[in-house]
């Protein structure tokens, strides 16, 4: 969703900010870097980097920003239990976007991903 | 009610997400389709249980989690294998495998059971995990209600995605008419349809913290939101990813 959001909206991204990597979050992305570091600091559980990483976007971006930063990571902390604990497949693994992404960032080394490769 | 009030809170949290946790608190105190209010609120209480879990720490560590023997830390009267679920799913869910779905329901906890305690599971833990994020401490759980579940099963179900029997796309109608957003489904979705109000249920969380399902279709800035679609997507995909969540 990441790599559609930034083609409909015609800006240059680098998706290894998805990966951790603080510059490439930046590139394309208003407070990328800010962003990517309070989102693994809430998915890691690290208390410290936490509250480092809130303190840091909110001085940067304000209150508004960090809300609605902590609304998305918030859901996707549970999303990903429920495709886990479900083991629901990928729904379509054809589009070319799709399989661009999954192999730029790797994705199959996570065990997971069997719940979409053996089915294919 | 009360609850969700942020009113000591420093940060401008907007009415629609109080609004949808608010509602939430109130579906968790009352009977669910497969476990009773009271058993519901126990199923909260033990996934924050599971936050500070000697046990689960220890077997996140050991190279398979089925045969590591110990006991969780559980404060609650449910059964011991649904204690395990919800522990499991909150500190561990990247090695569930089918065949452990499988085995829980042959020991009791049923298949529909399952994903009610997984609803509800999920959802509370990203509403706890939202105040988290803010430095704010979790909401009390609330007082449960008195009733029976009502086994409700949706009639059309198909057992080709998950571990689990789910609604197919042609199969949201009657009771279940409302499930699908736009006529549309996803796998995601679909995935905890066997219990329709646990997807009910957390999708109007989903709507206030994310997007509504409407609202995805769009890659451009929501105006009640004050990061645009991007921004969304970088937080969405780092959380994803350091959950090695390949879907």
């Amino acid at each position: 969703m990441l790599r559609a959001s930034a083609l409909t909206n015609q800006t240059e991204i680098d998706i290894q900010g998805v990966n951790g990597d603080a510059s490439a979050a930046a590139t394309g992305i208003e407070h990328g870097e800010e962003l990517m570091k309070f989102a693994e600091a809430l998915a890691s559980g690290e208390a410290v980097s936490l509250s480092e990483s809130r303190e840091a976007l909110l001085a940067k971006a304000g209150g508004n920003v960090l809300v609605d930063a902590a609304g998305v990571a918030a859901n996707f902390q549970r999303m990903v239990r429920i495709a886990d604990s479900i083991g629901i497949p990928v729904d379509n693994m054809e589009t070319d976007l799709g399989q661009q992404v999954r192999e730029e960032l790797n994705l199959s080394r996570f065990a997971t991903s069997k719940n979409t490769l053996s089915k294919s | 009610m009360s609850q969700f009030q942020y009113s000591d809170c420093q940060f401008p949290i907007r009415q629609d997400i109080k609004d949808a946790y608010q509602e939430y608190w109130t579906s968790l105190s009352l009977p669910g389709n497969w476990w009773t209010g009271a058993q519901r609120v126990e199923i909260a209480q033990e996934v924050r249980n599971a936050y500070s879990c000697n046990y689960c720490t220890d077997r996140k560590q050991a190279l398979s989690p089925y045969h590591f023997e110990g006991e969780h830390s559980c404060s609650t009267s449910l059964p011991a294998i649904a204690v395990d679920a919800i522990h499991r799913i909150i500190t561990d869910q990247t090695r569930i495998t089918r065949a452990w779905v499988e085995n829980n329901a042959n020991q009791g906890l049923s298949k529909e059971a399952y994903v009610e305690l997984t609803g509800i599971t999920v959802t509370l833990f990203s509403i706890d995990e939202f105040n988290r994020a803010l430095g704010l401490n979790p909401e009390p759980l609330p007082e449960a209600q008195s009733g029976e579940p009502s086994l409700h099963r949706p009639q059309h179900l198909r057992d080709d995605i998950g571990f689990v029997p789910t609604i197919p796309a042609d199969g949201a109608v009657g009771e279940e008419a409302d499930l699908w957003p736009n006529g549309r489904t996803a796998n995601v979705l679909r995935a905890l349809s066997l219990v329709p109000d646990a997807l009910r249920g957390w999708m109007k969380v989903s709507n206030a913290q994310y997007l509504s399902m409407e609202g995805m279709g769009s890659m451009f800035k929501q105006e009640d939101r004050s990061i645009d679609r991007m921004q969304m997507e970088l937080v969405a995909g780092r959380v994803s990813a350091i959950n090695q969540c390949f879907y």
